[in-house]
Parts: structure tokens; C-alpha cells; sequence
């Protein structure tokens, strides 16, 4: 079943062949790997929308290189196609009928990934690397936004050069999310702004931050009739706020839970403290999945403020993460994410993205 | 009418000529979760009517005070208080600079602060041994703005730019300016963890001034108790808090009207304190906020305008500055000069005398105002907030006074937006 092409017979779905290597904790959780993983680290995951059948993923990695691979339902994963940027590459999305990808590297620009030809063509261009791309599809409108490190948040009609409109942020944009007709972007400093998209994309809110540290991830999350209401936001002091746009009662509804720490509830003694480098809500469930520094990654139902599980620690930060359209497969990526600077950076050190099924685990937990 | 605090505690001042309400036996709490905008509204009446009131008489004002806050931060902060309507304008009882500027505040307050600055001590030290990302800023408060003198550098910036020292064959400079910028963090997190008595008031007054809000007289009183020691003129800071700023510091559940609260009360903050604005252009964004601020929509209802003018926290505009090996030397350089540069550790207590005077800020300004690639340089800018810290800890005479101020700084500060620099 294993198409790779390395020596070290890495079991893949669960019978696992370590063996011997007993210090090797690479994968712990025995998760698929996928195959040919890129060669440095990933700084992001993406699955295609559910009008394309099957699955596919793409990643984008600090080797300024964009990948992807079909994903099958028996776990194995096909290398598909790949395509370079000048630099490293920071975040990716698909278009919402599945023909394009959309890239954001650090070269300051955007690119269009036309897949059936295979064909990049820059997009959008920025002052500063790009944080950030999503895809917005409105009813009277779709372009991409791009956020980036020049702070401005940018939207972009595919077929021109010119922006369709430029909004200036408070700072560096350093996460966002889109779910139409909302979009969150956090930014540096603790800035956080809520956007909304109806007709054309205008700020809604600027939100103090729920947090006390720099803020790195964030995530949007619907109710139970599908609808944006919220969105949960990561800091790199290993804590998530959730935070409801217009709750009735704030003050209950909104709240914080650490994670991404070691010595659990032993509060006495000095945690080591992770950032969370990434959230993604399960698309049926509505529960979510947060990806650390620390190598692990968790699930949480935040409807009922418990925590669904956490795996074991990985040997590399987790640096990110992402659920299939359905929620069956759930994605991360386990490489370095510069959490403790350049001396611990190991160019020489596998890059691996592992793929899970999360269909069960991510049940919520029934409310009393 | 606001509940007055000191009666509930049986010791009002005032008696009957009491401008807040003394009930009959209603609790403390319940002046508190009134509506805010009913409550703005008492503080724009009780302004605009107060100050023939307070002549010769300190009052600390009576302020209810909110849930602990500086307790359990993972709940969700109620509303800092009631603000009280009857605070003065007129602070200028000469008491002298007590040996502990607090030690005229009621207990409770003093209790406040006290959990702050442990709230604070406390956070620094899980800081230093957590091994969590130090390139971050910091606010000891949700909701509130950051201390100053922390950097807001992500992960991907920093590798970002060991990769393009790596090409550029200059990997050494990189290290040495991420040492640099960890001895930065070091000093601040130190200095906060010591608190000497300058560190205190400067994190109270930017603190404290949310929780009593943008008219409270304590914060006044205290920054005049300040005042002397650091050099200010007391009047300068009377005049400064003064003009009322109709401002609804308003709890997030009234966000709808109220955008950006942060940055009004960030603003409000800054006038209050005058010394600072005189010295750091950065600083000068704020009051160029907070008078956008005053002479925009009134209190609540702010809505968007309030949005485009004040939120474009612009404090940081002017510092832009790009990573590469030259550009990060000079920035260093610029940093220790100029008055914004919080995270420098000459800037605090070392005496520097850049961080005083008025005019090296623009000169600061100018020098880095490339607008791309910023990194380092823009966050340490950052927080308004850099300035008082930075500033009041020094001992000299740190703030320009109104009327040394040049023709052009003035300009800057009195005008809707700051662009000196841009």
C-alpha cells in the first residue's frame, strides 16, 4: 500500500512495522503519511470544496514550492502536480468550484493555479509578503482577499492587475477567515477586525482582542443553521478564544480555554507554554482541532467546553491543519514552525503531512 | 445619577451637596449594569456642568468598582464601572509628590492596582519560563491595549528573514539582531517584574485610566501627584483631561455602536497624559486621535467614523523599516534615539536624554518611514503606551512643554491626523 520510495517501511493506516526504531516518534498516532512530502516546512493545508469529487490537498511549503495530491478513500495519496513561487509560500485556497487554487507566497505576490492545464498566473501583488488568500464567493460578486504583511487587505478580480478594492489594516495581517458573507482578520499588535461581505466588503467591527499575547490563527465557526456567528481565535500563548459576533450574552458566551501546554492541570508547577498554529472547525460537527507547537494536536466542543481528546506528542510542531469537505479526513502537517528560532531549525529533518480519520473522534459530546 | 461609592461606604465628603446619588439602601452594584448609554449620557451632563463645581477640594470620585479584574482574566470583563459624572477638571491641589503616589487612594483602589501590577508580575515570570514565543506584545488586561515595549514579530517574519540573511551570505547580523531584540524582551520583562515606582505609575495611569474611565478624577489626581516629580506642569495635565471627551468606554456588548473602544480609550489615555505627548511623535498620533475623537460623532452612535479616524492605530505609521542587514542597523540606531523606541533598554531608566526632548522624534520619524517590509522596527514603535513608560522612567525632564513645543509639532498634535512622517 506504501508508495514510498524510502528505505524505512512506515506502516500507514493502522497496523504500524516500527519496530525496532522505538525512539523514532515521528508519527505516533499512526496516521497515513502522505507520500513525497514537501522539503521544508509546511506552512499550510488545504482541501478541495466538495464540488470536486474526491478529495484532494493541497500544501504549501516553505520550499517555495505549492503541491498536491489526490487523496482516495483507501488513504492512499497520489502526488499530483506542483508549482513554484519565488518564495516561501504562505497560504493557499481553493476556488469554490474546485478548478483553481490560489496561492500567497512571500514574493508579495498572489498566484492562480489553473489546474487542468496547470497553469500559474500572478494575481495579486502586495508591498510586503502575503499572510493570507481566500476566496469569496458572493452573490453578486467573487474575487480573492489578500492579506498581507503591508497592511492591507486586498480584493482581487482574477482578471485584472488592479485591486478591486484596497482596505488598510491596523497592522501586519497575520491570520484570517472567510465564511460568506464574513470575514475575520487578526492582525499584529492584538488587532482584530470582523468584516462583512454582503454587496462589497466593508469592516463591521473592530473587536478588542479576547487575548493577552500576539494572535496567529483563527478560524470561523457556523450555527446551527449554517451561518457565520463567530469565530475562534489562537494566540501563541497556548490559549483560543471563542468569540461569538453578536451572542446574547457576551459576557457567558464568549470565553477562552488554555491548550497546548505541558503538566496539564498541574498549575503549580511552570507549564511550558505552545503557541496554536492553526484551528479548523470539523464542516459537520461544528467541533474543532487545534494544531501546536508543542507536536500535538487536540479536539474541542466548544458548545459543551469540553476537550474531545489529545494525541500523543509528535517529535515536530504541528504547524498546520485542515478538515475535507465532509470532515472525514482530517489533515496536519508536522514540521517546523520557527517557534524556538533558527537554532533548532534542521534542514535535513522530514517534512510530513498525515492524514486521519476523523469522522468518529469528532463527534460533539452530548450535553448533559 | 451615578451611585456614590464613598456613601455606600459612609464616607462621603460631600454630604448632601454630593453630585452622585446617595441611596437609601440600594447595593453597590447597582449603578453599575445600567445601560452604558444612559450612562455616557450622565457623564456628558455631569462634565459640562462640573467644573464650577470642584474649587479647592480633592474628591476622589466615586467609581463602583467592577468584578475583580485582575483576578481570574480568562472571564470576560464586565463594563469598568460607572463612571462618575461629578469628575473635576481642576486637580491643582498642590499636595507634593508622596513618597507613594497611591497612598491617597482609597483602599480599594489601591487593591486594583495592586492586582494589576501583581497581575502583571505574575504573567512576566510565566513568560520567562513557559519558553513561549518572545516576540510578542503583551497586554496585561483583555481588551486593553498592550504595554509598551514589547515587539509584535510572527514566527514566519522572523524565519522570513533568516532566510533572506541566508542568502544574503550575512547570517551573523541575524543572529545578532535576534540576540538584540531577546536582550530588549529581557530588560522589559525585568522592568516590569521590579516595578520601581516609575514603572507603577506609568503602567497605572495607562491602565487604571480604563478602569476609571476617560473623567475620572483619580486618574487626574494621580497623574498631578505624579506631575511634580516627573517635571510636568499640573495645570498642562488638568488641561489636557479636560476637554470631556464624550467618550462611551462602553463594555463590548454596546460594540455594535461603538466600534473601535480601544483605541478611543486608547486615546483618552494619552491626553490624559500630557508629559508623553509632548515627547514622542508616536505619542502625538494619539492626541491626534484623541482630538479626532473629541471633535467627531458624539458618544455613543460612533459608529464608523469613529472607525476611519481614530482606529488606523497610528501610532505606528510613521516607523516603518525594513529588515535587511543595513536597514536593521540603522534601525537600531534610529531605535536608541528616537523617543518611540520603548524596547531599547537606553530608553528606560538609562537616562537617555534622546527619549526627552520633543524634536529628535521627528527626526526619528523621518528615518525610517519606508512604508514596505516592515518588521522589527514598526512594532517597537508600536504602542502609544511606549512613550509614557518609556519616558516617565527616565528622570529627566522627558516632555516638551506646550509652549516649546515647535510650530510644526504642534501642528501635528492639534490636527485631525497625525502625518508628520508618514
Amino acid at each position: 500500500m506504501s508508495l514510498f520510495g524510502t528505505t524505512s517501511g512506515f506502516g500507514t493506516s493502522g497496523t504500524s512495522m516500527f519496530g525496532s526504531t522505538t525512539t523514532d516518534n515521528h508519527n505516533p498516532m499512526k496516521d497515513i503519511e502522505v507520500t513525497s512530502s514537501p522539503d521544508d516546512s509546511i506552512g499550510c493545508l488545504s482541501f478541495s470544496p466538495p464540488t470536486l469529487p474526491g478529495n484532494f490537498l493541497i500544501a504549501g511549503s516553505w520550499a517555495n514550492d505549492v503541491r498536491c495530491w489526490e487523496v482516495q478513500d483507501s488513504g492512499q495519496t497520489i502526488p499530483k502536480a506542483q508549482q513554484m513561487h519565488t518564495g516561501p509560500v504562505l497560504d493557499v485556497c481553493w476556488s469554490d468550484d474546485g478548478s483553481k487554487v490560489f496561492t500567497a507566497s512571500c514574493d508579495k505576490t498572489a498566484k492562480m493555479w489553473d489546474l487542468s492545464s496547470n497553469q500559474a498566473i500572478q494575481i495579486a501583488q502586495h508591498d510586503a509578503p502575503v499572510k493570507t488568500i481566500h476566496w469569496i464567493k458572493a452573490p453578486n460578486y467573487s474575487c480573492v482577499m489578500t492579506g498581507s504583511w503591508d497592511k492591507t487587505l486586498k480584493f482581487w478580480d482574477t482578471r485584472s492587475s488592479n485591486p478591486m478594492m484596497v482596505l488598510q489594516l491596523p497592522e501586519r495581517c497575520y491570520c484570517a477567515d472567510v465564511i460568506y458573507p464574513m470575514a475575520v482578520v487578526a492582525t499584529a499588535e492584538r488587532g482584530l477586525i470582523v468584516y462583512q461581505l454582503e454587496n462589497q466588503p466593508s469592516e463591521f467591527r473592530r473587536i478588542e482582542s479576547p487575548l493577552k499575547h500576539q494572535h496567529r490563527c483563527v478560524a470561523i465557526f457556523k450555527d446551527k443553521q449554517n451561518k457565520p456567528t463567530g469565530f475562534a481565535l489562537g494566540s501563541i500563548e497556548g490559549r483560543v478564544a471563542i468569540h461569538y459576533i453578536n451572542p446574547p450574552n457576551p459576557a457567558k458566551d464568549n470565553f477562552t480555554f488554555k491548550c497546548h501546554r505541558s503538566n496539564g492541570t498541574n498549575t503549580s508547577a511552570p507549564q511550558d507554554i505552545y503557541a496554536v498554529n492553526g484551528i479548523a472547525f470539523h464542516p459537520v460537527h461544528g467541533t474543532l482541532a487545534t494544531v501546536g507547537s508543542d507536536g500535538r494536536f487536540s479536539f474541542w466542543d466548544k458548545d459543551a467546553r469540553t476537550k474531545l481528546k489529545t494525541s500523543e506528542q509528535l517529535d515536530q510542531p504541528i504547524s498546520a491543519c485542515c478538515f475535507n469537505h465532509n470532515g472525514n479526513i482530517f489533515a496536519y502537517a508536522s514540521s517546523y514552525d520557527w517557534s524556538k528560532g533558527h537554532e533548532f531549525y534542521n534542514p535535513q529533518k522530514k517534512n510530513y503531512i498525515f492524514l486521519r480519520n476523523a469522522a468518529e473522534e469528532l463527534k460533539p459530546r452530548n450535553k448533559k | 445619577m451615578a451611585i456614590c461609592q464613598f456613601f455606600l461606604q459612609g464616607r462621603c465628603r460631600f454630604g448632601d451637596r454630593c453630585w452622585n446619588e446617595h441611596p437609601g439602601a440600594r447595593g453597590a452594584g447597582g449603578g453599575r449594569q445600567q445601560p452604558q448609554q444612559q450612562l455616557s449620557g450622565n457623564n456628558r451632563r455631569g462634565w459640562n456642568t462640573t467644573s464650577q463645581r470642584y474649587s479647592n477640594v480633592i474628591q476622589p470620585s466615586s467609581f463602583s468598582k467592577s468584578a475583580p479584574w485582575g483576578g481570574s482574566r480568562d472571564q470576560e470583563k464586565p463594563s469598568f464601572g460607572s463612571f462618575d459624572s461629578g469628575a473635576s477638571t481642576n486637580r491643582n491641589e498642590g499636595f507634593g509628590l508622596p513618597e507613594n503616589p497611591f497612598a491617597s487612594l482609597s483602599p480599594e483602589e489601591q487593591k486594583d492596582e495592586k492586582k494589576l501590577l501583581e497581575g502583571i508580575v505574575k504573567d512576566m515570570e510565566v513568560w520567562e519560563s513557559s519558553g513561549q514565543w518572545i516576540f510578542s506584545v503583551y497586554s496585561p488586561v483583555k481588551k486593553k491595549p498592550n504595554i509598551s515595549g514589547f515587539t509584535d514579530i510572527s514566527p514566519e517574519e522572523l524565519r522570513l528573514e533568516y532566510h533572506n540573511f541566508l542568502t544574503s551570505n550575512n547570517l551573523q547580523s541575524y543572529v545578532n539582531s535576534v540576540q538584540r531584540l531577546i536582550n530588549q524582551w529581557r530588560n522589559r520583562v525585568n522592568e516590569l517584574k521590579s516595578l520601581n515606582i516609575s514603572t507603577k505609575v506609568a503602567l497605572c495611569l495607562t491602565y487604571c485610566f480604563f478602569i476609571y474611565g476617560p473623567n475620572c478624577s483619580k486618574f487626574i489626581y494621580l497623574l498631578n501627584q505624579a506631575a511634580p516629580a516627573f517635571g510636568f506642569g499640573s495645570s498642562q495635565a488638568a488641561t489636557f483631561v479636560s476637554p470631556g471627551f464624550p467618550v462611551n468606554n462602553s463594555s463590548n456588548d454596546n460594540a455594535q455602536n461603538f466600534s473601535f473602544k480601544t483605541n478611543s480609550g486608547f486615546a483618552t489615555a494619552s491626553s490624559g497624559s500630557p508629559a508623553v505627548l509632548g515627547s514622542s511623535p508616536a505619542f502625538g498620533a494619539a492626541a491626534s486621535v484623541s482630538s479626532a475623537i473629541s471633535t467627531s460623532a458624539p458618544a455613543f452612535g460612533f459608529g464608523k467614523p469613529e472607525i476611519t479616524s481614530a482606529a488606523s492605530f497610528s501610532f505606528k505609521s510613521p516607523a516603518d523599516s525594513s529588515f535587511g542587514s543595513p536597514g536593521f542597523s540603522g534601525l537600531t540606531t534610529s531605535l536608541a534615539t528616537g523617543p518611540i523606541s520603548a524596547p531599547v533598554a537606553p530608553a528606560f531608566g538609562g537616562g537617555s536624554s534622546v527619549a526627552g526632548s520633543g524634536s529628535p522624534g521627528s527626526h526619528s520619524h523621518t528615518a525610517f518611514s519606508k512604508p514596505s517590509n516592515d518588521t522589527f522596527g514598526n512594532s517597537s514603535i508600536s504602542t502609544s503606551f511606549s512613550a509614557p513608560s518609556s519616558i516617565i522612567a527616565t528622570d529627566n525632564v522627558l516632555f516638551t512643554p506646550r509652549d516649546k513645543l515647535t510650530v510644526q509639532e504642534l501642528e501635528q498634535f492639534q490636527s485631525k491626523k497625525f502625518t508628520l512622517g508618514k
